[in-house]
């Protein structure tokens, strides 16, 4: 407080906006968390006690009440639903994820390594993903897939998401690069190692952080794609966030809070872990 | 034994063949397919005909022959309107992010990464998921319109969900780590001996900001500026979500013509306005930064 | 004494940004002896990076022969040739342990572990680096970074070792001490070094053989001594040391001695063989510590007046004015004798051998 009282009045008003600012940030997923604790099952807003049914709900450990069975929109028909959702959303981020990062590195590398005629080209062509709106690239594939006669499902989803994460991974990995000293693969060639043993013994390791950074990002919206998902996933092939979007358009049930929360949940762990990770290694 | 040379080329073609592939198949030619069915005529029961068709702009700008296709001015009243959402959108995050970048540029080092790791949080949650906790804070039954009632401020509940206020809002909060990021490379990097100089030869703290802070973060202003509006033009989730019928915009209108209208032609001339706006916007910028580069 | 390198016309073509070509290496011929310790001279453009890029395969020559103990390694690719090199950053591999980055070339050579062990161990001992072994190079200072690098670079003793500037993110007194310890390593070594720098004092301390590089070519080619004695050219001269320069037009010739004349009038005697005659331009040099300051009555020599005095410790610094006008002139002499102030009328003396003739490009 003594620390407070001795700032001048524009620091404390900078200070309380700002904080204000965070609250502003974090109190929305704050209200799910409570919500999705809320025993109420007609009305959220009012608090009825404390309960854990929600969770029993959706995990499948608990019926339904009868007050929301009979309405009409029951929009999580099963705990299997769900699951499936959940099952292909994962499905799709781990492919994405090993094909983008795959093909984003050997880009960032042939990039920052050889001089060649078509690289401004390239370079632009790898930033053209992240600057084209979802929605264009969304409606582009389901065009070319249907008038392919592809049917969509898990593989043109995959395929959908590998167009833009690999810029993602592309960027990270750059960035790695242009920091790395070239002096490191001309010392290893230079020590005897051929171009396989220089790119397994010394490119790769130096190259990791920024690999596994690329990857995440790519894991991370990868599984909260809707839009470019929401356009070419086909009938069968429902990903979370496309799961959670459509329970979302047929109106506000508590369930919903109990899945966001667990998402919030997860989305928190993941972050933190990969920010601990990044912030140890470079002790 | 191949010469060093051919190697190299070797090793090129193996590093980028993978992503000409990905790329050029299943990016730049579902591009052109967009483009290309923009100029078709749509099918009686959806589909395509094979035939030259301009009327899909036609009724868009507002030359159509009147029998088959109707111009409807609601439809460039929409796309402007999508238009200045996304720059409402950009204004808006700009004024919430600069005071806070600025805040946490005069913190501890040790203070900067927990601060900016709470602002890139929410990043790794899911958008609908935010979205939807905005649909429960905005609803008329909602926590706002419940603590209002509850303080007294007002007397019937706010008609906030389902209007351009809500799309805006809601936009504005997905949004805020996509300004925050750049804006915060520009303030933290600025130096702050430039800052005292200012006020040292008599500058107060208006005429500082105006004539030193803001020219020298302006990198990360415009920068913020580009990658907030360009995702937010197209947008259709935040708009479905929190928009109701008196927010549609031009994402909604494209996913209407895809999955329900399925007038894909007409949806493909909308896609390629966007593209167009998105292309636009980053021509100015990128030549702006080649100039800027040029001249420095 | 046998070549274990013999570069012969190499040229190498580089492409400006505005378009034009400029030749890095415009027809370089090199030889570099078993066991000798060669230096690269040149202020930075003049090729000699170049040079050694193309010695250890890092660079393409565009033409020219590239011969390690007569075989030809020209079109070899860099890993296949037995050279290794000490990197001007060290290029030391953060992921690794020091023993790592010292048994690199046994690992990628296929050598057991324990022979790896060893021989790194011994590697690191020579470089005075004993017990460091399990560290990563980042705990380790810039002076002992160095040293891993160099222990890197000879643990598979290659034929020959290249080092790009290795000293030049030291500071003075460990770049001194570093230096001492290298010559002391290479005759221990007994393997021949091409060592690269922009420093003249660094090539006159180690070198057997100074090679002075300009504008892609070999400007001039020989001991320390020689170089420092007998420049070739005036860019060699003003490049090693400093010089005072005096443009004349010789006089007479008359056995070994040459009388010459500068422009202002003084007359300069030297004392040495040349095909030069009378009415020819010539450059004369003379090192600054060749010339004496005398009391002004001294009858031959340059008059003049002390303009600056500086000192420097061990030296002083005198700039004089030559009376009849010209540049100044620097004279370095000890601290021990007599001081003089700015002010003062002296003459200038030097021995006629100590004058030398230079080339004027």
């Amino acid at each position: 407080m003594k620390y407070l009282r001795r700032l001048p009045l524009s620091a404390m008003l900078l200070t309380f906006y700002s904080l204000l600012f965070f609250a502003f940030i974090y109190a929305p997923l704050a209200l799910i968390v409570t919500y999705s604790f809320n025993a109420n099952p007609v009305n959220m807003m009012v608090w009825d006690g404390f309960t854990l049914d929600w969770y029993r709900i959706i995990l499948g450990l608990k019926d339904r009440p009868v007050d929301i069975v009979n309405s009409s929109s029951a929009y999580l028909d099963s705990t299997d639903q769900l699951l499936e959702a959940l099952r292909n959303s994962l499905i799709i981020a781990t492919s994405t994820t090993t094909i983008s990062t795959v093909i984003g590195t050997s880009a960032a590398i042939a990039l920052a390594r050889f001089r060649f005629r078509m690289r401004g080209f390239y370079r632009g062509l790898m930033m053209m993903p992240m600057t084209m709106p979802d929605i264009v690239l969304g409606i582009g594939l389901l065009i070319f897939f249907v008038s392919a006669g592809a049917k969509l499902g898990l593989t043109t989803i995959i395929i959908g998401h590998c167009t833009f994460l690999t810029s993602y991974v592309f960027i990270i990995v750059q960035a790695r690069m242009a920091g790395l000293d070239p002096a490191l693969e001309e010392a290893s060639a230079d020590l005897g190692a051929n171009e396989w043993l220089t790119f397994r013994k010394v490119l790769l390791p130096q190259l990791m952080p920024g690999i596994a950074g690329g990857a995440m990002l790519a894991f991370i919206i990868s599984m909260d794609d809707l839009v470019i998902t929401y356009f070419i996933s086909g009938t069968d092939s429902t990903t979370l966030p496309v799961f959670i979007f459509s329970m979302v358009r047929r109106g506000v049930k508590p369930e919903i809070n109990a899945i966001a929360t667990l998402i919030i949940l997860v989305s928190i762990i993941i972050a933190a872990v990969g920010l601990w990770l990044r912030a140890r290694r470079k002790d | 034994m191949a010469t060093p040379h051919t190697r190299e080329r070797l090793f090129l073609f193996g590093l980028l063949t993978p992503v000409t592939l990905l790329l050029g198949i299943f990016f730049l030619l579902p591009l052109a397919v967009i483009v290309i069915y923009s100029w078709l005529m749509p099918g009686l029961y959806g589909g395509v005909e094979w035939e030259f068709y301009h009327w899909n702009y036609g009724r868009l700008f507002g030359w159509a022959d009147g029998v088959m296709e109707i111009y409807e001015p609601i439809y460039l009243k929409i796309l402007l309107r999508s238009l200045s959402l996304a720059i409402l959108t950009v204004l808006l995050t700009l004024v919430l992010c600069y005071p806070v970048a600025f805040w946490i540029s005069r913190l501890s080092p040790r203070w900067q990464v927990v601060f900016l790791f709470l602002i890139t949080l929410p990043f790794f949650t899911s958008l609908v998921v935010r979205l939807y906790a905005w649909l429960l804070i905005l609803k008329p039954s909602g926590v706002l319109n419940s603590t209002l009632l509850g303080m007294g401020l007002i007397s019937e509940p706010l008609e906030i969900l389902f209007t351009r206020t809500a799309v805006v809002i809601g936009m504005a909060y997905v949004m805020i780590p996509f300004m925050f990021m750049p804006l915060f490379a520009s303030i933290g990097n600025l130096d702050r001996s430039l800052l005292e100089a200012s006020s040292d030869l008599g500058a107060g703290r208006v005429q500082t900001f105006f004539k030193v802070m803001l020219p020298q973060t302006m990198p990360g202003v415009i920068g913020g500026s580009v990658i907030v509006f360009i995702p937010s033009v197209g947008n259709f989730v935040v708009p479905d979500v929190l928009g109701g019928a008196k927010g549609l915009m031009i994402g909604n209108l494209v996913e209407q013509q895809f999955l329900s209208a399925r007038n894909w032609p007409f949806g493909s001339a909308l896609s390629v306005v966007i593209m167009a706006v998105v292309l636009g916007v980053m021509l100015i910028y990128v030549t702006r930064l080649v100039r800027e580069g040029r001249a420095s | 004494m046998t070549q274990i390198l013999e570069v012969r016309g190499a040229r190498r073509v580089f492409k400006t940004p505005e378009g034009g070509t400029v030749a890095a290496l415009d027809g370089v011929d090199l030889d570099v002896g078993q066991n000798e310790f060669v230096t690269l001279l040149g202020p930075s453009g003049c090729g000699k990076t170049t040079l050694l890029r193309s010695i250890s395969g890092f660079e393409q020559l565009d033409s020219g022969a590239l011969m390690l103990e007569g075989k030809d390694i020209g079109r070899m690719p860099a890993f296949r040739r037995p050279v290794n090199t000490v990197f001007q950053s060290y290029a030391l591999f953060s992921h690794m342990t020091v023993e790592r980055n010292v048994a690199y070339s046994l690992e990628v050579a296929g050598a057991s572990k324990q022979e790896q062990k060893i021989l790194a161990g011994e590697a690191l001992e020579m470089v005075g680096l004993s017990g460091t072994g399990s560290r990563m190079p980042s705990q380790l200072s810039g002076g002992q970074r160095q040293r891993v690098a160099l222990a890197r670079a000879i643990v598979a003793r290659p034929k020959l070792l290249l080092l790009d500037e290795p000293l030049s993110a030291l500071d003075r007194r460990l770049r001194q001490k570093m230096q001492i310890e290298l010559k002391a390593l290479q005759s221990e070594l007994g393997i021949a070094f091409v060592f690269v720098t922009h420093d003249q004092e660094e090539a006159l301390t180690m070198s057997d053989r100074i090679v002075v590089m300009r504008g892609g070519q070999i400007e001039q080619c020989g001991a320390p001594r020689d170089i420092f004695r007998k420049p070739r050219t005036k860019f060699v001269a003003e490049f090693i040391g400093d010089t005072n320069l005096f443009e004349t037009t010789i006089e007479c010739v008359h056995g070994g001695r040459i009388l010459a004349l500068t422009r202002e009038g003084t007359k300069i005697w030297l004392s040495e063989e040349t095909k030069l005659a009378k009415g020819d331009a010539a450059t004369v040099v003379i090192r600054p510590t060749d010339l004496q300051v005398q009391d002004a009555h001294s009858s031959c020599g340059f008059r003049g007046k002390i303009t600056r005095v500086i000192y420097l410790g061990t030296d002083l610094h005198y700039y004089v004015q030559p009376a009849v006008g010209g540049q100044e002139l620097l004279v370095v002499s000890r601290t021990d004798g007599s001081r003089r102030a700015p002010g003062d009328e002296v003459t200038l003396t030097y021995r006629p051998e100590r004058a030398h003739v230079v080339e004027d490009c």
